[in-house]
């Protein structure tokens, strides 16, 4: 009987198919590819040290294979014929011990040292924002002056940064932990709330480049995803100053779609949870949103109001219109056409251009009912768990008419 | 000469109070077959066989699980789960593989083998052995009674807080997961503590602790790792439950908890976890692997030092799997060096294996199949593993499928495919017939294939970016052929077991139909088990052997002649023991483990729903612990004619002599033994 060891074959198979998986178009979260300085010096770390592997395991399974045929006994008489009972041999089992030991402690050394650059602080003056995550989205806040606070930016969802400069990134949650990781610009790091992690990123070229949570966080983990969006340095500025600015509000007596859909925006739950600076500041206090105590089996604290967020967050809608994706990464609001990436982080300008590019219907099923679209737990457990997520707010088809037209002002 | 009644270790017999008992309930049972016979069992035997059976009826439930995930992933933005349902399947898929099904075959393996192993009659605690044994299953089942009762526990096998508290996981799950946790623990807990005493007090005269089998040291370390790992986690579980169910805060993050505290405590827990899974595995192969190489295990003492150096090592790796989780560059780098070198071991062990078979006359029946399969698809494992090592950038294959092929390749690959290896191996020894060995050479082949087929293109998800614990993935990533090639190697998983099963069965009916009877000694091998009939009889040893040298049958077998070259000098079935009972006194059989184990998920039903249920609970098991004391030390009438066991050393009455915790016969080597014993 055949004794070729399948798994023996399936190395080079493994590593023909891993080197073609490399090269697909279509893997735009491959670690294999990177983007990003700190993303290349993983990948430089990595290699050698697969490389390595790859030669025990041929040696190993190699070995295996060999030693299965070349010992196989013939037949029973030669089963029966006992072989040399050898017990062992002192100058082999150290070898084996030492040798792989020091190719252990070499490969060790590498990895100290790459772990004590990587945390090299970045320079005093780059870029600096705190990434908070939150079931099941992220919230970006800049801090422009330096001032220690974050809160000259507020997004969500797009991280906006320069091209070709460290970005120094605080990373925290709010609620449960999450893990915020753009594989081709770095490692990921934990989101942990009662905690900051600074970590860095890096962009080489401009452009858009994805990423996910990873660390499970509950019912849509899955789909809490993450965008860089690489500018260049003017284009970044000028982003910045437009995020800046407050949304334009409405007279009372403007009976325009926008104006409905701003009266909407106020009157109704989206409200107490959304900011949309200019607007509704008064909702939400000096040291950002309120304070939630929670009822814990009848612990200390009560759930203070039943419609609010668990985390006391939803996104930042300022400017919503200056980003791709809404609801935590999972739809595209701008669609994922060459053009429409093309017209970048101004896609929404022009009312042509809106036309063509926004994602209405997207948009429109998102407002229809956000629980249909995205695992959350939208109402309360009372007694037991907040609300986690945006709810069914049972909008009439007129309203959500009315509020796309005032999202769509949201530039 | 070891008894119990010397040495620093001695346990000498308490003298008879005399007092007679009152009560007809708590007579001792007598039955020896049926299923009373089972139910109040105290054999060690019965008690492995149980602990087999029940892993792999979860092993099905398991199994299914991970055939959901598969189908659910098999295609993007698959339908089939949805993220609620999907967090549920995955959590109770990891839970119950690790807990319900790889530590309970470990545990089948090592109560059926370590007293037969060592020479003994029985573990030290018998009836302690009976309650753990039930407390597993009780355990196991209040976890799984939560799919009946509301969902599955859905926050991961790992359950991270603050995601683990009421507030994110408001639904019972986690409560199930948690009770039937700590009860499972309660299991291994008592385990532990009766195997390390069995094998430290136990032994057979001559049996010293560097002539016993590898398997059995193994199965020490693996006990001691369980002694101070299952409190740590048992501890962490304590104070989820408070925080759960009587508004604690240890993990509230607006009191001020630090969610690190909880990935410290699972991780102290979780690492070594690993290694009381594979351990075990480790020690079956070092068993299968000399039998049909011909030769002995290659570098005993260094195999023996080496499970020691794992088992102190583990402890030193948890941070390993928190090197994203932000406890900074410092322990980061520690952990990262520590996590290196634990591969040194680990690799010792498998180039003693090879070495092993090196010059060797191979055998590849299915044991040896299996026993190959571990050591390659192990070193699989472990060399992804020395990647993960690389902390910085380990930060990019954390929390993805890398990670989820890493930890197959080791614990299917590795601790699975030798338990079955065991299977195939012990099963004469344990049932009476072999399972056939042509089936079980394509079961081992289809089992090959899909698995690597399965967990193969794992790496490459990883790498390409593929988070794990997500209930589905997008189009356009790169993602969708080797999701599905993975599924594919599921269902040939599947396939796989299901000629298992069917070859248990059919070999079963076969040796019922033939009336052949099956040799002690069918492998030619090399340890105690091996010197008395197949099926084991139920008293082990007619006799205490006393052991001259490791592998001591195998010498007794085979000597160098003038020329020096190894020859038979004596055939298996003239050294083996007949099976007589005679003069032999086994501890009798109890219901109140039993008893004792079913109010303990009664307890954890009533904390999650009705605290009158604790109470059912809390008087079965006061009940059952009153019971366990009041019964008499043994049966009225016990098996093979109650007869004063005389001989030199013995106390005088037989009273005294038949109380609970006596395994030894103590009758010396007879005569025509020593002459048999060629040193």
């Amino acid at each position: 009987m055949s004794l070729a060891r399948r798994a023996g074959l399936l190395g080079p198979a493994l590593a023909v198919a891993a080197t073609l998986a490399g090269c697909a178009k279509d893997a735009p979260q491959d670690t294999l590819e990177p983007e990003g300085r700190f993303a290349n010096d993983l990948d430089n770390l990595i290699n050698p040290i697969f490389a390595v592997a790859g030669v025990v395991f041929v040696v190993v399974l190699g070995g295996a294979l060999f030693i299965a045929l070349r010992f196989r006994s013939r037949n029973d008489e030669h089963f029966d014929d006992l072989p040399a009972q050898i017990h062992g041999n002192n100058v082999l089992e150290i070898g084996w011990t030492v040798v792989p030991a020091i190719i252990l402690l070499a490969i060790g050394v590498f990895s100290v040292i790459a772990i004590f650059e990587l945390n090299e602080e970045p320079p005093d003056d780059a870029v600096n924002v705190q990434v908070i995550g939150q079931q099941w989205w992220w919230e970006y806040r800049y801090d422009l002056n330096g001032d220690g606070t974050f809160d000259e930016i507020v997004t969500a969802n797009d991280l906006v940064i320069p091209v070709g400069e460290e970005i120094d990134l605080e990373i925290t949650a709010r609620d449960v932990i999450h893990s915020w990781w753009a594989p081709k610009l770095n490692g990921k790091r934990d989101a942990v709330p009662n905690r900051t992690h600074p970590w860095k990123i890096q962009a080489d070229e401009p452009g858009e480049y994805v990423g996910q949570c990873t660390e499970y966080c509950g019912l849509s983990h899955a789909e809490m995803r993450v965008k860089v969006v690489a500018l260049e340095r003017g284009e970044f500025d000028t982003w910045v100053e437009e995020q800046q600015t407050d949304a334009e509000t409405f007279a009372t007596d403007d009976t325009s779609e926008e104006a409905e859909g701003y009266r909407a925006f106020t009157g109704l739950l989206c409200n107490s949870c959304h900011l949309v600076e200019g607007v509704n500041d008064d909702q939400f206090s000096d040291e950002d949103l309120r304070e939630f105590q929670r009822d814990v089996a009848g612990g200390p604290g009560t759930i203070t109001d039943d419609e609010l967020q668990a985390s006391g967050h939803a996104p930042n809608l300022t400017h919503l219109m200056s980003r791709s994706t809404f609801a935590g990464a999972k739809f595209d609001l701008r669609r994922n056409t060459p053009y429409c990436r093309d017209l970048g982080v101004d896609w929404a300008d022009e009312v042509d251009d809106v036309e063509r590019c926004l994602d209405l219907g997207a948009l429109e099923a998102w407002l229809r009912n956000p629980p249909a679209e995205k695992a959350m737990q939208a109402e309360p457990i009372p007694g037991r768990s907040p609300r986690r997520g945006m709810p069914n707010l049972e909008l009439t088809e007129e309203q959500i008419d009315q509020l796309v037209a005032w999202l769509i002002t949201l530039k | 000469m070891t008894t119990t009644t010397t040495g620093p270790l001695a346990l000498p017999s308490g003298t008879d109070t005399g007092r007679p008992n009152p009560l007809g309930a708590f007579a001792r049972p007598t039955a020896a077959t049926g299923w009373r016979s089972w139910v109040s069992t105290v054999d060690h035997k019965r008690i492995g066989i149980m602990y087999g059976a029940s892993a792999l009826i979860f092993f099905v439930i398991g199994g299914i699980e991970a055939l959901l995930i598969r189908l659910q992933l098999a295609q993007p933005d698959g339908v089939l789960l949805s993220a609620d349902a999907y967090n549920q399947v995955y959590t109770m898929h990891g839970t119950t593989m690790v807990f319900l099904v790889v530590m309970p075959i470990g545990a089948a393996f090592m109560n059926y083998l370590i007293p037969l192993q060592i020479g003994a009659r029985d573990v030290a605690f018998p009836r302690l052995n009976a309650l753990s044994f039930w407390i597993f299953l009780g355990g196991g089942i209040l976890l799984n009674s939560s799919w009946l009762l509301g969902g599955g526990a859905d926050g991961g096998w790992f359950n991270y807080a603050p995601n683990n508290g009421v507030i994110y996981s408001p639904s019972r799950g986690i409560d199930f997961w948690n009770m039937g946790l700590i009860i499972a623990g309660i299991a291994s807990l008592a385990g532990a503590i009766n195997l390390i005493v069995t094998c430290l007090n136990m032994r057979a005269p001559g049996m010293k602790l560097f002539r016993m089998p590898v398997f059995t040291w193994m199965g020490l370390v693996t006990q001691f790792l369980l002694l101070f790992a299952i409190p740590v986690l048992t501890a962490a579980q304590f104070l989820l439950l408070f925080d759960r169910l009587f508004g604690a805060r240890f993990f509230d993050v607006d009191a001020g908890a630090d969610p690190l505290l909880w990935e410290h405590l699972f991780w102290i827990f979780g690492h070594p976890e690993v290694y009381i899974m594979v351990l075990p595995a480790f020690g079956v192969i070092s068993e299968i692997i000399p039998v049909f190489s011909r030769k002995p295990l290659f570098g005993y003492p260094f195999m023996v030092f080496s499970g020691i150096a794992i088992g102190f090592m583990g402890w030193g790796v948890w941070a390993h799997h928190m090197f994203a989780s932000g406890v900074g560059p410092l322990s980061v780098a520690a952990f990262s060096i520590s996590t290196m070198f634990i591969a040194v071991p680990t690799g010792v062990k498998i180039f003693n294996w090879l070495a092993t078979m090196w010059g060797g006359r191979l055998k590849f029946e299915a044991p040896l199949l299996y026993s190959v399969g571990l050591v390659t698809m192990f070193t699989i494992g472990g060399l992804s593993g020395v990647t993960h090592a690389v902390a910085a950038s380990d930060t990019q294959q954390t929390d993805t499928y890398y990670i989820v092929a890493h930890f197959h390749y080791v614990l299917f690959g590795g601790a699975l495919f030798g338990f079955v290896g065991g299977w195939y191996f012990w099963w004469p020894k344990v049932f009476g017939y072999k399972l056939g060995d042509k089936v079980g050479k394509v079961n081992f082949w289809i089992l090959l294939v899909g698995f690597n087929l399965t967990f193969g293109p794992m790496h490459i998800l990883g790498l390409q970016g593929m988070p794990r614990r997500t209930y589905t993935y997008r189009d356009g990533y790169g993602f969708n052929l080797w999701n599905f090639v993975s599924t594919i190697g599921a269902f040939t998983i599947a396939t796989s077991f299901l000629i298992f099963f069917a070859n248990i069965l059919t070999s079963r009916r076969k040796a019922k139909a033939s009336n052949l009877a099956m040799a002690a000694d069918p492998w030619d091998a090399r340890s105690l088990e091996w010197t008395i009939q197949s099926p084991t009889p139920a008293h082990n040893f007619d006799t205490s052997p006393t052991v001259h040298r490791l592998d001591d049958f195998w010498h007794r077998k085979y000597q160098e002649n003038a020329e020096g070259k190894v020859v038979r000098i004596a055939r298996s079935e003239d050294l083996v023991q007949p099976g007589d009972p005679t003069g032999v006194h086994l501890p009798s059989p109890s219901y109140w483990p039993l008893v004792i184990a079913v109010g303990l998920p009664f307890v954890g039903w009533g904390l999650i729903f009705n605290l009158w249920l604790c109470l059912v609970g809390g008087l079965l098991i006061v009940a059952g612990i009153y019971g366990w004391i009041l019964e008499p030390a043994d049966a009225p009438a016990a098996e093979s004619g109650h007869h004063p066991d005389t001989g030199p050393g013995q106390p005088a009455s037989d009273q005294a002599e038949a109380a609970d915790g006596d395994r030894h016969d103590r009758d010396e080597g007879t005569e025509s033994e020593e002459a048999a014993l060629v040193d």
